[in-house]
């Protein structure tokens, strides 16, 4: 490989190497020097993850070749502060809880650390725009913003340095705001996650993923990709000595496509190599003779007879259907006043955990095929990949690396599989890294929905009768869908106590990317038409908002819609609450926003228009756009 | 992902051009490599191998920036970050603030060009319209037998089409000159779905000048994008408005009329309602800015009187 | 109609702790160490909601060190007690109470011994923030001494704990049955600013309220709330994972929109707690709840501001101007009030 002279300074020190012309800087940082604090959330320019110094400004060095970087000074996190302490940005982060899954937190805490170097006196809105490069999934940026105007106001004295201290405990630890214990390892940039990790010995994974939605494998030689200089060996379906399948509920799914393909992005087949650059090239030597199938690729049409069969133990298509039947549907929509009917639908979300998915797997001296990935369930993991590779669940081992963000979509074993193959097959440790491309392709997504709703209702908003029904595409495989389903179907009604209730829930296979769980499990997707529902029907009825859901509200004693006697139920105190707080103005719904009187104030911020950094105060008020 | 065989950085403007001349097929000019880094990914171009890149960003010739006049030659090196830092800059090119802050973000900014984004001529481009706005030319030298030879293209000519330009084999571009906007008041105008990192659907830059008075345009520029191929000066609405005193139901006539000239072929109804709102905004707001930025100088000229 | 308009819209919301339908269980390892420490080892999922941290305030009040003096153990399939996964809003509940129980019994060997030492009864003792003393008396010892005394005499303070939430499986039929023992409840307010030229909208203050049972760590809980409220914000406004036949449109963060630190609101947090009675903790959780109800607040405070429904997800700039342009033809076309 070409490689070019590099000279330039790092944290304060001389550095030398030889590199490959077209490394980037982010490259060079981790795997040459180690300092594994930037990360490659991306590799697009779009997280901010990889934010670093150069020569004094803040860039973003997954967009910078370490060429570029020839004769200059480089700042990263591990040389903000000396080790085993923290400077003022990183001990505010820790003040405020600013940390949560730690991954986007050292390029937060470079961001911050720019903001404070330009802009010293910078107003929160001007923080947050010079912070706006930077995405973090967890923490919805408030504690984070919090941290710098902390550190904003410490470091201008401002602030006393002790409002950098913790809170000092009461009489009791529960209810007390203890910093937590991780905030440390993230603002310095220490704290390993998996693909920071490195073996003696290691081998660099690279995965083979279709380009079909839909077809069935011919053939598969890996023949000449083995053959290649630097592959340690190729590994397929084939490879597989167990039961090959996975799943949360339905172990549908196998760890490379067998057979056939369902969905683009699928595995397909992995090379491991000494290097991720053989690694890639080596995919390119597999040859695969696929013969494409007719798609399926809307949830609807997954539902007719002459659908393409996804799954051959599920013919119709159906993943799974839960159904709730509560009193007697037509005696309720007979007694309504109103009827409404309306439909809902909400879209396939990603999980853009800033960490893409990333694991390490070997075999110990003991023979125990070990694997480390930030997975959300060890316990399922294990069990499954045991009947995969055929060994006594005792010889095979899950650590869970730390997880840069999850929300269930780290809980499908979609690569720890492969890891463990190729591991037994060279006996020697194999370290995949996710691009951030293969994650959104690969992993799962929020199962979108399709809500039919109809709603029966008295002339003094009680609630008579609900049909629900609520179709899903599940994708390619079954993941977590029957969970979501179920989940969906429990909650669907809202927190309302109504007698007759007729809940369907259905999800489908069809050749898109899977939906799995994430965060709320389908309790989003249905609560998103019911509270659409509830407000539309205090229109139609002239009712505040807030009536109308204290009218319905579940109570002790109330049959939930699984018909669950509830012993308590807190909706009213969370009613009240947020009336409260927000000083919400009672009134019918409807197009009442031109006339309300409690818009702006405490809890608002001002919109942001752009330009906080130059406008003056006039300015912005004057502002019409 | 990008891999090179090669990476140059010269240092001059005549080492630049020896290796471009020279270049072999696939061989690429960078500057900040904001936009290639991200293009060479699975989705969009997968994996580039350039034979060689050459990176101008540290030739000498092309950085700062220099007033001739009445004009105003920004070196290609200029980055976007230069237009909210040096308020030099933004004080002479005052519409160059508010759409340096709608793009991208702080990192990027710092590496990103204004040349570089002319350049690829993306229909997304944000420094297109502000720039044919100025009046924007660019200069593109290349060896010819050994020599430096120039040439200077209208902006409004150099984009032909989406990333389209009439950037010719061996050539570089070495600066972007444009009027000065002393005393305008601008706007610039962009819709996203959110307010950092924004790629637009449509995009709109005004910049107006009062005359003594104060009660009558004696400038208005106006140039808009994503309503084609090619960013549009819409000097018809210019011409109507030079002379006239700033009137809205005036502007809010002539910005209607510009919902049929989006010519997009995608997204057509959303641009057709978007664009006539946003010559509207922009320029009420510029004349706002126009008459604040009066106010100021005047208050300038008495405090010196 | 202004350019800006506002509204304000509402949600309610109810969720299910720990897993659906069916049985529940976790287990936990504690141990008062040398030097007034504790070791706690259980199979917990930290995956930034902060659970490590709960886990160590609720070992520090059962054993009476301090937080900072807690070890948790790494989740090893091989080291550590099942008590996996995180989801389900499940890892207070499930793992909170089983490292209460395993601490219970660990102190419990603890003031077995010391009350004998200091020949008092073991229901005087009182542990807290790294001292322990025998109420009524003027007795006291550091937690390091303590530890170091029950360890003389031949004892090390080791405790186990599980915990079970009794769920019961959902009839086919009917699907009558009882998920979960414990549900929590929450309610959120959005205020938003409809730009109605380019059909862009901002969500400028939103408030939560919801029931957590206990709070262990409010500022964690605020921290779940904060993060839910803008993924929600996300997928009402923003984010839209596209393919057309199988593939993906939108392969990468350009074209995939994620908030970012501009496009949050104010969040203003209000913690209710309503114990839950069947736990030792009474805690329940907020990982889930927190994303239920912000998407529908934000659309009903769309509504209320420019009068138009956006019934699919993301309410995308587009979607809110074509739905205002319906909107004014309708209005256009109909007859004059009379």
């Amino acid at each position: 490989m070409p490689e070019i002279d590099l000279s330039l300074h790092v944290n304060g020190r001389k550095v030398t190497r030889r590199v490959d012309p077209g490394a980037r800087l982010l490259d060079f940082l981790r795997d040459d020097l180690n300092l594994t604090g930037t990360k490659e959330g991306c590799g697009a320019g779009e997280c901010g993850t990889c934010s670093v110094f150069v020569d004094g400004k803040l860039v973003k060095s997954c967009l910078m070749p370490a060429a570029k970087a020839q004769g200059t000074e480089i700042e990263t996190v591990e040389g903000l502060a000396r080790p085993g302490e923290l400077e003022a940005i990183q001990k505010a982060f820790h003040k405020t809880g600013a940390s949560q899954c730690g991954y986007c937190i050292p390029g937060m805490v470079m961001a911050a650390t720019s903001v404070l170097r330009e802009a010293p006196e910078a107003s929160m809105e001007e923080i947050k725009e010079r912070m706006g490069g930077n995405i973090c999934r967890c923490t919805g940026y408030s504690k984070i913003i919090e941290a710098v105007a902390l550190a904003r106001d410490v470091v201008t004295g401002r602030a006393t340095p002790d409002a950098l201290e913790p809170e000092r405990v009461g009489d009791s630890f529960i209810g007390s705001n203890v910093r937590r214990l991780d905030a440390p390892s993230k603002v310095t940039g220490r704290l390993k996650y998996a693909g920071d990790m490195v073996m003696p010995d290691m081998l660099h994974m690279a995965v083979l993923r279709s380009p079909h939605a839909h077809a069935e494998i011919v053939s598969i030689d890996t023949s000449e990709a083995e053959a290649m200089d630097g592959v340690a060996c190729a590994i397929t379906a084939s490879d597989v000595p167990g039961t090959d399948g996975f799943g949360v509920f339905v172990h549908d799914q196998p760890i490379m496509a067998r057979g056939k393909v369902r969905h683009v992005g699928e595995a397909v087949a992995a090379v491991a190599a000494e290097n991720e650059v053989t690694a890639r090239k080596a995919l390119a030597k597999i040859r695969v003779e696929y013969r494409e199938l007719p798609g399926l690729y809307d949830p609807e049409d997954a539902l007719a007879d002459s659908a393409p069969v996804i799954h051959d133990y599920a013919p119709d298509n159906v993943v799974k259907h839960i159904p709730l039947r509560k009193g007697d549907i037509d005696k309720g929509f007979a007694e309504a006043h109103l009827i409404l009917e309306d439909e809902f639908a909400t879209q396939q979300v990603e999980h853009a955990y800033l960490e893409p998915e990333a694991g390490l797997a070997y075999v110990d001296a003991d023979d125990v095929v070990t694997v480390i990935s930030p997975s959300q369930n060890i316990t399922h993991h294990r069990h499954m990949l045991s009947e995969i590779i055929a060994k006594p669940i005792n010889k095979v081992r899950f650590i869970m690396s730390p997880v840069g963000g999850g929300f269930g979509g780290k809980e499908d074993m979609i690569y720890q599989g492969m890891l463990a193959l190729a591991a037994m097959k060279t006996y020697r440790p194999v370290r995949l890294v996710f691009t951030r491309e293969e994650s959104i392709i690969a992993s799962a997504k929020r199962h979108p929905s399709r809500v039919r709703y109809r709603m029966g209702l008295t002339n003094d908003g009680r609630i008579t009768a609900i049909k629900f029904e609520m179709l899903s595409d599940g994708g390619a495989y079954g993941m977590s869908s029957e969970g979501v389903m179920r989940k969906a179907a429990i909650l669907s009604c809202g927190p309302y106590e109504v007698d007759n209730i007729q809940v369907d829930t259905r999800v489908v296979y069809t050749n898109n990317t899977p939906s799995g769980a994430f965060r709320t499990f389908g309790g989003m997707q249905a609560q998103f038409a019911t509270e659409s529902m509830m407000d539309i029907a205090a229109e139609r009825l002239g009712l505040d908002p807030f009536e109308i859901r204290r009218i319905n509200m579940m109570r002790a004693g109330s049959l939930t819609h699984t018909q669950q006697e509830l012993k308590s139920a807190s909706i009213d105190r969370v009613l009240a609450e947020a009336e409260k707080a927000s000083r919400w103005e009672a009134g019918p719904a409807g197009m009442r926003g031109p006339e309300r009187g409690d818009l702006g104030g405490p809890g608002t911020r001002a919109p942001c228009t752009l330009g906080a950094r130059f406008e003056s105060k006039a300015e912005k008020k004057g502002r019409v756009a | 992902m990008l891999s090179c065989e090669r990476y140059e950085m010269p240092e001059t403007l005549a080492e630049a051009l020896a290796l471009w001349t020279g270049a072999p097929e696939g061989a690429q000019l960078v500057a900040g490599m904001t936009d290639i880094l991200p293009w060479a990914r699975e989705g969009r171009a997968g994996d580039v191998e350039l034979p060689l890149a050459i990176d101008l960003s540290r030739v000498a010739e092309l950085n700062g920036y220099e007033r001739h006049g009445s004009r105003l030659r920004l070196g290609a090196n200029v980055v976007w970050q230069d237009f909210l830092d040096d308020p030099q800059l933004a004080a002479w090119l005052p519409v160059m603030p508010y759409c340096s802050v709608w793009f991208a973000d702080d990192q990027i900014r710092q590496q990103a060009t204004l040349a570089g984004n002319l350049v690829n001529a993306s229909p997304a481009a944000d420094g297109t319209p502000p720039v044919i706005a100025l009046n924007g030319e660019v200069e593109l030298c290349r060896l010819a037998n050994g020599q430096l030879m120039s040439r200077t293209v209208r902006v409004e000519d150099f984009v032909t089409g989406p990333g389209k330009t009439t950037l010719a084999p061996g050539e570089i571009m070495c600066s972007v000159t444009v009027d000065c906007a002393e005393g305008y008041g601008a706007s610039f105008q962009k819709v996203g779905q959110r307010r950092s990192l924004v790629i637009s659907v449509a995009c709109l830059a005004a910049l107006v000048k009062l005359d003594a008075s104060g009660n009558r345009y004696e400038d208005v520029r106006l140039a808009v994008g994503g309503v084609g191929p090619v960013p549009e000066r819409l000097r018809d609405i210019e011409d109507r408005l030079r002379g006239e005193a700033p009137d809205m139901a005036l502007i809010a006539e002539l910005a209607e009329a510009t919902a049929d000239r989006v010519g997009s072929r995608s997204r057509i109804d959303y641009r057709r309602r978007v664009v006539p709102g946003f010559v509207r905004a922009a320029l009420e707001e510029a004349t706002d800015r126009a008459r604040s930025a009066r106010g100021a100088a005047a208050k300038k000229e008495t405090v010196n009187a | 109609m202004q350019r800006k308009m506002r509204g304000r819209g509402i949600a309610a919301s109810w969720y299910g702790i720990a897993r659906t339908a069916t049985v529940d269980r976790a287990g936990a390892w504690a141990e008062l160490d040398d030097g007034g420490t504790a070791k706690v080892v259980t199979g917990v999922t930290e995956i930034g909601e902060g659970i490590l941290t709960v886990l160590a305030q609720i070992a520090a009040e059962e054993t009476g060190v301090r937080p900072e003096d807690v070890t948790i153990g790494d989740n090893d399939t091989a080291r550590s007690p099942e008590a996996a996964h995180a989801g389900a809003t499940r890892q207070t509940y499930m793992i909170g109470n089983s490292v209460a129980l395993a601490c219970r019994e660990a102190r419990d060997k603890l003031f077995a011994e010391i009350a004998e030492h200091w020949e008092v009864e073991a229901a005087t003792l009182v542990a807290f923030d790294g001292e322990l003393r025998a109420e009524g008396t003027n007795l006291a010892m550091s937690m390091t001494e303590a530890v170091d005394i029950c360890k003389k005499r031949g004892v090390v303070p080791v405790g186990s704990g599980h915990f079970t939430s009794h769920g019961t499986g959902l009839d086919p039929e009917d699907g009558s049955g009882r998920p979960w023992q414990a549900y929590v409840f929450g309610t959120q307010v959005a205020e938003v600013e409809v730009d109605t030229v380019t059909g862009e909208v901002q969500v400028l203050g939103i408030w939560a309220a919801h029931d957590v049972g206990r709070a262990i760590n409010p500022r964690g809980v605020e921290g779940q709330i904060e993060g839910g409220v803008v993924q929600g914000l996300g997928q009402a406004l923003m984010e839209d994972y596209q393919t057309v036949d199988g593939h993906t449109t939108t392969h990468g963060f350009a074209k995939y929109i994620l908030p970012t630190s501009l496009d949050v609101p104010e969040i203003t947090s209000i913690l209710v707690e309503d114990p839950d009675p069947l736990s030792p903790l009474g805690a329940k959780g907020i990982g889930e709840p927190a994303l239920v109800p912000t998407a529908p607040a934000i659309m009903n405070a769309i509504h209320d501001a420019v009068g138009v429904r956006i019934k699919s997800l993301p309410a995308s700039p587009e979607k809110v101007l074509a739905a205002l342009a319906e909107k004014e033809a309708r209005e256009a076309q109909k007859p004059a009030a009379e």
